[in-house]
């Protein structure tokens, strides 16, 4: 009874002990999109009926702790989620039903919530020197766009560079409120609830990936910036290792704890003043053994409108540890590209560049390694004239860009070239955005665009298509847009697409 | 013939009376303190706040919008020795000032001692006696029968956060923000400060212990209305980074160069964008028009084939493309009752045998891997490229493989035993 008594009076004491009003900043935002259009085979039968839905939720929280506003000094929490809703109304009932043979997709929802992100983030505390962030977060660098469910925290130093560590396990499809969006590509993975085990063993069981990364970062110093990054993620669980069917019995499985993805990279970009500037980046994965990314680029300002610019990006297809591709033959591509940009007027931009891609094949038969003992197996052909004799094939492309702006309109154009011994691709898109009396909003887009299909001619075509924009700014940031697309090419006829959207957004 | 002699004789005369008055009358009085300079000449970029460019474009408009100046009034004059005023004389507000919000201009009262005005109470200001004195000196197109109106000062206030007593108290005088003032007549937006001037200091890391000059933007740029972003739009405009800084200008073709600005520093993007805004279309679920045209679904594939982007900043080749490739029946491993949409792939005697030239899945494959990887699933392959008694035995393996593969089975084993059968002799060699 005395307890009893006591927890009352502890509660009643909590609750009668007033409380600092906070000045917490809060906002709420909402994105709906409907989307109707057909999707047609080249030949031009509606293959699927698209009725999609999608739409977000929103939220934010901000100056938790109620500093005072503009203390630069001071630690700040805040709180921000957002949770997506995405459904195709035409998708038929057999596609997403593991007992429907002849129709299901394995991996195929169609209506999926996701968790886009979650996190409770703090910022300079402990005199501003630790930040973190827990919960559902990305990882943006040059190792590339990453999700996580897990604990980030940073220190950052007077010293101009800070440390960050951060572990947790990667977000996955198949897992719930996930998507595959972030996970290394190459294995084709999922939810397999309900599926026979003995069925679709190509269609791997989706299972946690703990993962853990550490980064050193250049802070403070704004004419130059670094970023060392490492990365590890384990593909865990079971995988099928038998990639055929036979219904009888239950596919073979590869069980524990193995890498998934292990990267190293960094990246640079740096700044001098009028004369200009240059970025750069190289990732290493340990896994692959190579390098699989590196890029440059060098601007130079040419008075105060011109700027030129050297671009080179070299590229390595790579992938989930767990997955067969990474042992084809999956060879470089070289971009080299020159571009520059003039600033005619302050409202009157136009860029333009041109590009080489160098891609690699072989030309002899594959040399395993040398000095090793290798014992090709019988369909391994060594013919040396089966091989192309250039090992280097590249394809050209160009581009140019324009836009004229004021603040109530956009006039724009895009448009690009690509020419190579697959295929080609040119047009360009024109179009004009305006806001008038700043509620009333237009738009027109219109393309022309032609392509060339070199390994199946008879999938050449030249588009022209045009789109038709209607909305209404409710307050400066809602607005719902009504868009009609029309497409015309030979192959499907012609072809509609409406979008309506809805763009909420309260704060407070 | 008379005359004109007279006249000759007259002729010095007439010089010296009509010439001479003209010689010694005042030159016409150049007006000064309607420009940085007389005539409006250009300003030496020595004068000029520290980090202008050269030639100098002034300051943002978004963050100093256009002023409409009606007041004539020469700095050099004032701060030159004749006067011997200082900036705190007319400014002293300035030292104290906390905001950027705040009026530091001088008062009119505060040309009253000099100027024999009265100001003191604007609904009626006593003009001075002499020229100096009068409303007409300062005040640019005031005539005698305006009264006491005056033409209307336009001076909006700066769109950013800055606490004048903190830089005074640090002892930075106004000449390492504003320029050389005190040798300009009319100080005009051009002797606001630019951005890059202030990262002469303010090049500090966050954290609290170095103190105050950080380098963060919202150090200096207002908030936005919630969240950790900074306030980019303004009945003046829209603020974009300069070219300088991580060299991000928003040109036209940006779209397609970000991705080393947001790789080696994407805190630097997230000071205006949320996430939501990269996700829109690294996580989209509507078409980006400025990065896909339309139609774009019909002209997927040829893009996909050259690799002209790179599908994977925004698609997973084994879910998102997967999936709609089997549904539409164009990957091998769709469903029975998905569609046919006709065979994607060349004829066989290109697509599948020998010599290996464009058009052969060898050497699409070794060309842009990812283009097989966003419609096969493993299986597809393997049934060729599987060792024998799992696949065909045509091995697929690049240069050099031997020399990696004992440390890709060391971290990973399970691709290999995908096409091999634990007991393979060619497997021994990995392991």
């Amino acid at each position: 009874m005395r307890a009893r008594a006591a927890a009352a009076a502890a509660v009643l004491s909590v609750l009668a002990v007033p409380q600092r009003a906070h000045a917490m900043d809060a906002d709420v935002t909402s994105d709906t999109a409907a989307q109707f259009y057909d999707v047609r085979s080249p030949t031009g039968e509606t293959i699927l009926s698209r009725r999609r839905l999608t739409t977000t939720l929103g939220v934010g929280a901000y100056n938790l702790l109620d500093t005072a506003p503009g203390d630069l000094s001071a630690p700040e929490l805040s709180f921000r989620a957002r949770v997506r809703y995405d459904a195709d109304y035409g998708a038929s009932g057999g596609e997403s039903d593991p007992r429907n043979y002849a129709a299901v997709v394995p991996g195929f929802s169609p209506d999926v919530v996701d968790l886009m992100y979650a996190y409770l983030e703090g910022r300079r505390f402990l005199h501003g020197w630790l930040g973190f962030k827990l919960g559902r977060q990305y990882v943006t660098d040059v190792l590339g766009w990453w999700a996580f469910d897990g604990g980030e925290a940073s220190v950052t130093t007077p010293y101009f560079f800070k440390v960050e560590a951060y572990t947790g396990l990667e977000e996955r499809g198949g897992m719930p409120l996930s998507t595959p969006r972030f996970e290394a590509d190459g294995i084709w993975r999922g939810d397999r609830n309900g599926y026979d085990p003995s069925l679709y063993p190509m269609f791997q069981p989706a299972t946690i990936a703990p993962a853990f990364g550490v980064a050193l970062e250049s802070t403070g110093v704004t004419w130059i910036h670094g970023r060392l990054t490492y990365r590890r993620v384990y593909d865990t669980g079971a995988s099928n290792v038998t990639e055929y069917a036979s219904g009888l019995y239950a596919p073979a499985m590869y069980d524990g704890a193995r890498i998934s993805t292990e990267k190293l990279g960094y990246s640079v970009d740096a700044d001098w003043a009028d004369h200009g500037g240059a970025k750069a980046g190289v990732v290493y994965d340990f896994y692959a053994g190579e390098v699989t990314s590196l890029y440059g680029s060098l601007d130079a300002y040419l008075g105060q409108k011109v700027t030129v610019s050297a671009d080179y990006d070299y590229y390595v297809p790579v992938f989930d540890a767990d997955s067969i591709w990474n042992f084809f033959a999956g060879e470089p591509m070289n971009d080299v590209g020159l571009r520059t940009n003039v600033d005619v007027t302050d409202r009157l931009s136009l860029s333009g560049g041109a590009n080489l891609r160098v891609f690699s094949v072989q030309t002899a038969p594959f040399d395993p390694g040398v000095g090793a003992a290798y014992s090709p197996y019988p369909n391994y052909t060594p013919a040396q004239n089966l091989f192309p004799t250039n090992g280097h094939p590249f394809d050209e492309g160009v581009n140019l860009s324009g836009r004229y702006r004021t603040g109530e309109m956009t006039v724009g154009l895009n448009g690009s070239g690509n020419w190579g011994q697959e295929g080609d691709r040119s047009g360009a898109d024109v179009y004009v955005q305006r806001v008038f009396d700043t509620r009333y909003v237009a738009g027109v887009r219109a393309g022309l665009w032609q392509w060339i299909d070199k390994l199946q001619p008879d999938r050449d075509a030249t588009s022209f298509q045009y789109v038709l924009t209607a909305g209404y700014r409710f307050a400066p940031n809602a607005q719902g847009t009504l868009e009609w697309e029309h497409d015309m090419n030979r192959l499907v006829g012609q072809g509609f697409r409406l979008l309506a959207m809805l763009t909420l957004a309260v704060t407070k | 013939m008379k005359l004109l002699r007279t006249l000759l004789a007259l002729l010095p005369l007439l010089v010296v009376v009509a010439v001479v008055p003209l010689a010694l009358a005042d030159a016409p009085a150049q007006l000064h303190g309607l420009a940085p300079l007389p005539d409006d000449q250009e300003v030496p970029h020595n004068l000029l706040p520290p980090g202008a460019d050269d030639p100098d474009r002034g300051p943002s408009d978004v963050i100093f919008p256009q002023q409409h100046i009606t007041i004539r009034f020469n700095h050099s004059k004032h701060l030159g020795g004749m006067i011997g005023a200082t900036c705190k004389t007319c400014h002293a507000l300035a030292y104290t000032s906390r905001s950027a919000q705040d009026v530091l201009l001088p008062k009119g009262v505060v040309c009253d001692s000099c100027h024999d005005t009265d100001h003191r109470d604007l609904s009626r200001v006593k003009p001075g006696d002499d020229a100096m004195g009068q409303c007409a000196f300062c005040h640019l197109g005031y005539k005698p029968g305006d009264g006491n109106r005056v033409a209307e000062l336009e001076m909006p206030r700066a769109n950013l956060l800055f606490d004048h007593r903190a830089h005074v108290d640090r002892n930075i005088g106004c000449a390492q923000c504003h320029g050389a003032v005190d040798q300009l007549e009319l100080a005009t937006r051009d002797q606001l400060p630019r951005m890059r001037g202030c990262f002469h200091c303010h090049e500090m890391s966050d954290s609290a212990s170095r103190g105050q000059a950080k380098s963060a933007c919202d150090a200096c740029h207002l908030p936005g209305k919630s969240g950790t972003l900074i306030k980019t739009m303004y009945a003046s405009g829209t603020l974009y980074p300069p070219r300088w800084l991580h060299n991000a200008e928003h040109t036209p073709d940006f779209v397609l160069r970000h991705k080393w600005v947001a790789a080696d520093d994407s805190q630097f993007c997230s000071n205006c964008h949320t996430e939501d805004y990269c996700t829109d279309c690294h996580d989209g679920r509507v078409r980006p028009r400025n990065v896909h045209p339309n139609d774009y679904l019909n002209m997927h594939a040829i893009e996909a084939r050259m690799a002209t982007q790179n599908c994977q900043s925004c698609h997973r080749d084994q879910s998102f493309c997967l999936d709609c490739h089997l549904r539409v029946g164009v990957a091998e491993s769709s469903p029975p009752d998905a569609k046919d949409s006709g065979r994607f792939h060349p004829p066989k005697s290109i697509w599948s045998d020998p010599p290996m030239k464009p058009g052969h899945h060898g050497f699409e494959a070794e060309r842009n891997l990812n283009a097989c990887v966003s419609c096969h699933t493993e299986r597809d392959c393997v049934v060729c490229h599987g060792a024998l008694g799992v696949g065909g035995g045509f091995d697929p393996h690049r240069n050099g493989f031997l020399g990696s593969c004992s440390r890709q089975f060391r971290r990973n084993p399970r691709p290999c035993f995908v096409c091999h059968e634990p007991t393979d002799g060619a497997l021994a060699q990995c392991r």
